[in-house]
């Protein structure tokens, strides 16, 4: 009851500006989800918007003098092989990114439908759809990812790998679209909805939907850091695309080569701080949306 | 009984409680005084945010930030309480003052079993039990809220929530204290498992000899268990005296809005206008027909009846309001819900205007919609937290096609709020959780009135509300009837309510109607021993009228069960526009 | 029943794994055979003439000229009488052998600091929302959080070029000084200490804040219970409220998120192990992979799913003990 949001004049009612003043008060109240896009917005302008300045080919090996410290040619310096770092931070925060979203978009969607499929319906759909996902989930994600990667025949490219790891990315968000959806199914509001002439497809869309997004949103944050995870870590084991400057890929060679004992320190805090800042802006903004999606927290501190 | 210390009893004075919140400092306890006298039961009454249960928790000691105890003496047989040190109150709990909490449900630990939460208290008191002397207490102190020895080995989910009830008291009273307080400590319990927990509380604060406060709005609750009362309102006691005086004769006009809030047998309201018929389709088609209709659950591979084959007549040209009374698992919840269509009968057919609502033709599906509305028990679950309340009325208009446009469809709502004494403007912008409850189920009524149904399913619709808001809600219902012509099923546990406003009253026990008739009869003169059980464990708001009239709980609940093995339904009288049979194929 | 249904459900999965595991090679176009008789060559000094007779003898002692299906059931077979095979890329030792040998090592630093981890994180997390928690608790949280969304490796390499690269306080990696043998010395035990230190170190601070973070939303949701309210009106002490009653209440899903933790540990383990060369099972795995050793793989994988069973069925006989109410479904 703290904000005067809802008292004032009747006029503006069911218009646009009473609904973006609504947003702007709740961002107020929830910094970790400001600060967290923030964060993932640097480093998607940095990503996307320095693409424009430089080229590609400069973060392949033998593109520039190796093992240059930061400076006026090189602003975050080159490696050993002669790749110039600031290009990987633009290309490899990129590729990343690209493989995250993609294969956490593909977890979601599919995680969604099976989901919302096993909670809407439940009976047999449920039973096999949940069986099926519980089976899945104790296996080792890692592990089966790992089988797959080394088994791909030729040479893997950043698209596969997005696939391979949306393999899994599915598991997680049906299991919780689906306990939501089974939850919310039984609301008394669906029952309000039904009184009120709404149409079953019309409960399904207008009053869970809207109920549901926090927690896609937040479920897609999650496969997204999870695919990230996932993908970051197959790179660093060396099983990720050869041929492409991803940040995962740098970690590999960093640990290949021992950049720790060569004092090349511009080598692997390029692409560990791109990391830590892409994980901990998607922590927080998992955080933010996971207080959006659960009221309940927000006694959180009290 | 605690030895040591002087009897005098508790002696507050000058207490405040602030909050301090964005919207400023709420004074919600404003310099209140009051004493209670050994082994005098004071009943603290008024409703939510008139401070009763502050005062209670600032003299446990309990106020949390943003709240904080501004000023007062609590003297209790000669100690400051409200002087004390947080460790020193900690210490005071349970061994001096005790409280009983509120939501039976939830209030025991549901990890640890009862003899452990009885024993726990005690050892954080200095009193280190084991073994037979640990036992012996416990079954003990189980013994004196009427709790056989075995349950101290249980947990609590294995117990009803009476029996939850009653442990909460068996562990407040571990330390003999000398003042007891029981916030609302019935409140979500039928009356008959609450005329149960109050004869224990009754009994229990007699042995150990301690002043006992009881919190509540239930001027009924009071007049049968509490010597003196306190009313209090925003945060000031307005009026504090016996009870029998303050029934009798009440100074301050909100004690009297409060005494006549209850429904009580001897002031039945003058009826309701007899209202024109519905003049735009008169007809012999009935509205509402149940057709041998009966509900089995399946669970497992036991089968569970929980509504026994009903057949029912509302023809709706007349309307009526049909009061289904009973307690949880009666089957009245379920009968809502097969007459809404939002389950479907394993027997039998429900039909509406002569449709099957299972299998209606094309327009009566939503002539059926838009005719049949609801009333739930929970006003905050019918409100779809993603939307401000405004959807639960637009959606209706739109969909009905009532309203064509914002600025009618904005005029509806308006009217809406009205309707129920809500201001728009301060009402359609906000979200279900910035309301209380009772502006919730009122502008649920308010959505009912707007839509100007045929028939109206409310379930529950009072059970979560206060006191006053109360009689204004089953005030709205009886206006739809009168005004609107709307026929009204309402399903209550609360034979008072059902008093007040039914036409007819069927009282349903174990998925059975076992008696029917008009209030005046059934509820006035009943004849089945279970609707007698229920008539008895009613609390009348007067002190002359007491409870248990038609003997002990344990003799009525021998005579119930006897009946229900051979006593037939008794139906008593019959009203025009009602007919309660065996089944019709018409 | 319950124990029954996990047997039954662990058969399957090892079934599936043998699936998977006999599949997937036979569909990449690689032959570990003959790339383990070509390497093995290369290094004696031997000419590739020959080759063809070496690979097929190898591949019939491995039985690979059998028909497809007779393959498939002995790999079932096998799979379901515990029988792992050999190793072909540290052949002739057999899978079991190696597993055990590198068992130890993930489970010494793996299952403790994991422990640990829940440990201190668990009632950590649980003091960021009890009103009378010490100060401090406020200063550490956020930061424990924070370090929780990165990666176990990302902390290790940070770790290696503090403590062992520019510090030199501490061993880059390996299980132990590499002039030493195993054996039941002081100096022994004493360098496999020091070995362990950075590998655990990365993961107790990685892993401290999400014991934390889940910990403080369940310890939200028992706060607004009514018995915590009772609790304090029964005047119980500060810590018996806590313990008892507030982290008594808060922790089942934590054991379960501990349980499915352990049993996944091994995975866990790949990376780091790889960031400081320990010997352990993640070591071992990734090596097996990288040389296409389905042997190796399978018994891995094998270990995997014995431990996720095996941990699911602890968890199933500990769970009542946890929640008198739940004496059924437990990792719903």
């Amino acid at each position: 009851m703290a904000n005067a949001d809802y008292q004032g004049a009747i006029e503006d009612w069911g218009t646009s500006a009473r609904r973006w003043r609504t947003v702007s008060a709740y961002l107020k109240r929830n910094p970790s989800l400001v600060v967290g896009a923030i964060l993932l917005l640097i480093l998607a302008a940095v990503a996307i918007g320095g693409q424009a300045f430089i080229d590609y080919r400069d973060a392949a090996p033998l593109s520039n003098r190796p093992s240059r410290p930061p400076g006026a040619d090189y602003p975050l310096g080159t490696d050993k092989f002669g790749r110039d770092l600031l290009a990987i931070l633009v290309y490899g925060t990129f590729l990343t990114g690209k493989v995250g979203l993609v294969a956490g978009f593909l977890g979601v969607v599919i995680g969604a439908v099976l989901g919302f499929l096993a909670g809407f319906f439940r009976g047999i759909t449920d039973t096999l759809i949940s069986l099926f996902t519980d089976v899945l989930l104790t296996i080792p994600p890692l592990l089966v990812l790992v089988v797959i990667a080394t088994n791909i025949p030729g040479k893997l490219d950043t698209d596969q790998m997005a696939i391979i790891i949306s393999l899994l990315a599915w598991r997680q968000p049906t299991r919780q679209i689906r306990a939501q959806v089974l939850i919310m199914r039984e609301a008394g509001y669906v029952k309000t909805a039904h009184l009120g002439g709404t149409s079953r497809l019309g409960i399904v869309f207008k009053e869970l939907m809207p109920n549901l997004i926090p927690y896609l949103m937040a479920s897609f944050v999650l496969a997204v850091a999870t695919a990230m995870l996932a993908s970051v870590g197959l790179e660093a084991l060396g099983l990720g695309p050869q041929n492409e400057p991803t940040l995962g890929m740098t970690i590999y060679w960093v640990m290949l080569e021992g950049a720790f004992t060569t004092g090349l320190w511009w080598w692997w805090s390029t692409p560990l701080i791109a990391l830590i800042t892409l994980f901990v802006g998607l922590y927080l903004v998992s955080a933010g949306l996971d207080e959006l999606a659960n009221p309940r927290t927000r006694r959180r501190g009290a | 009984m605690k030895d040591g210390g002087v009897m005098k009893g508790l002696s507050v004075t000058d207490l405040r409680v602030e909050f301090y919140t964005d919207d400023g400092i709420v004074k919600a306890v404003d310099g209140v005084d009051f004493t209670v006298r050994p082994g005098v039961r004071t009943g603290f009454v008024g409703e939510s945010g008139s401070g009763k249960t502050t005062t209670a928790l600032a003299l446990m000691g309990m106020i949390e930030p943003p709240g904080r105890v501004v000023s007062g003496q609590a003297d209790l047989d000669g100690l400051d309480i409200l002087s004390l040190t947080e460790e020193e109150f900690r210490q005071q709990r349970l061994a001096t003052v005790s409280y009983i909490p509120q939501g039976a449900m939830n209030s025991l630990n549901p990890v640890a079993r009862i003899e452990t939460q009885i024993l726990d208290g005690m050892a954080d008191h200095g009193h280190h039990l084991r073994g037979s002397e640990a036992a012996d207490r416990v079954a003990e102190l189980l013994a004196q809220v009427d709790l056989p020895p075995n349950v101290g080995r249980m947990y609590p989910h294995e117990l009803s929530g009476g029996m939850k009830q009653r442990a909460c008291i068996a562990i407040s009273i571990a330390l003999g204290p000398r003042l007891l307080i029981a916030d609302e400590p019935t409140s979500a319990l039928d009356v008959i498992t609450q005329r149960r927990v109050m004869e224990t509380l009754g009994k229990v604060q007699e042995t150990i000899g301690s002043s006992l406060i009881l919190i509540g709005h239930d001027m009924g609750l009071m007049a049968q268990f509490v010597d003196e009362m306190m009313v209090m309102r925003d945060g000031k006691v307005v009026e504090h005296g016996d009870v029998a005086d303050i029934f009798g004769s009440p100074e301050h006009a909100y004690t009297r809005q409060l005494i006549d809030a209850v429904p009580s047998l001897q002031r039945k309201p003058a009826a309701a206008p007899i209202s024109s018929p519905r003049q735009d389709r008169p007809t012999d088609t009935p509205l509402l027909e149940l057709d041998n209709v009966g509900k089995t659950y399946r669970k497992g591979r036991s089968r569970i009846e929980a509504l026994k084959p009903l057949s029912f007549r509302l023809d709706g040209n007349k309307p009526r309001v049909i009061a289904v009374v009973g307690q949880s698992g009666s089957g009245k919840t379920t009968l809502g819900s097969l007459v809404l269509g939002f389950e479907t009968v394993t027997q039998g057919t429900v039909r509406f205007d002569g449709e099957n609502i299972l299998r209606p033709g094309k327009d009566a599906t939503s002539r059926f919609r838009r005719e049949v509305q609801a009333i739930f028990q929970d006003p905050y679950a019918s409100y779809n937290p993603f939307y401000k309340v405004d959807h639960v009325l637009s959606v209706p208009l739109r969909n009905f096609g009532v309203a064509r446009g914002r600025e009618e469809a904005l005029g509806h709502m308006v009217e809406a709020c009205h309707s129920v004494g809500l201001e728009p403007a301060q009402t359609i912008h906000r979200y279900a959780h910035q309301m209380s409850g009772g502006q919730r189920q009122r502008l649920m009524v308010g959505r009912a009135i707007m839509l100007k149904p045929r028939l109206l399913v409310a379930d529950e619709p009072v059970s979560m509300v206060d006191a006053s808001l109360r009689s204004i809600i089953l005030g709205n219902l009886a206006t739809m009837k009168a005004e609107l012509g709307a026929s009204v099923i309402y399903i209550t546990h609360d034979l008072a309510t059902a008093y007040e406003v039914a036409d007819y009253v069927l009282v349903l026990h174990k998925g059975r109607v076992v008696e029917a008739g008009v209030p005046e009869t059934v509820i006035g003169d009943p004849r089945h021993p279970y609707t007698k059980l229920l008539v008895d464990s009613i609390p009348w708001p007067d002190p002359n009228r007491h409870w248990g009239a038609g003997g002990t709980l344990d003799e009525e609940f021998a005579a119930v069960a006897q009946a229900d093995l051979s006593e037939p339904t008794i139906i008593r009288d019959e009203v025009a526009g009602f007919q309660l049979g065996q089944g019709w194929t018409g | 029943m319950r124990i029954l249904q996990r047997l039954l459900m662990m058969v399957v999965i090892i079934w599936i794994a043998a699936s998977i595991n006999f599949l997937m090679p036979r569909l990449s176009d690689r032959n570990p055979v003959e790339e383990m008789i070509a390497a093995s060559m290369g290094e004696s000094g031997g000419t590739m003439e020959g080759i063809e007779e070496a690979v097929a003898d190898f591949e019939r002692r491995f039985g690979m000229d059998r028909p497809l299906w007779v393959q498939y059931a002995n790999t079932v077979y096998d799979a379901m009488t515990f029988d792992l095979g050999i190793s072909i890329s540290y052949f002739p030792d057999r899978v079991s052998t190696l597993v055990l040998q590198a068992l130890p090592w993930t489970m010494g630093v793996m299952l403790t600091t994991t422990l640990l981890a829940f440990v201190i994180g668990t009632p950590l997390g649980a003091l960021t929302v009890w009103p009378r928690a010490p100060k401090w608790v406020n200063a550490v949280v956020p930061i424990v959080m924070i370090l929780a969304a990165i990666p176990f490796y990302l902390i290790g390499l940070i770790l290696i070029y503090v403590f062992a690269s520019r510090l030199s306080w501490l061993p880059t990696g390996k299980g132990y000084a590499s002039g030493l043998l195993p054996d039941w010395s002081w100096t022994f035990a004493q360098s496999v200490l020091t070995h362990a230190v950075l590998p655990a170190m990365s993961i107790l601070l990685a892993s401290i804040g999400i014991w934390a973070l889940s910990m403080r939303g369940m310890m939200v949701t028992v706060q607004g219970e009514d018995y915590m309210v009772f609790a304090k009106a029964k005047g119980l002490k500060g810590s018996r409220r806590f313990w008892r009653y507030g982290v008594r209440n808060a922790i089942a899903p934590q054991v379960t998120a501990l349980v499915l933790t352990l049993a996944n540990v091994v995975t866990g383990a790949v990376l780091v192990e790889r960031v400081f060369s320990y010997p352990g099972l993640g070591s071992l795995l990734y090596q097996a992979i990288l040389l296409n050793d389905y042997y190796l793989i399978f018994g891995c994988v094998y270990m995997l799913v014995l431990t996720v069973g095996f941990s699911l069925m602890v968890l199933d006989l500990v769970y009542p003990l946890i929640d008198p109410r739940i004496r059924t479904s437990v990792t719903d």
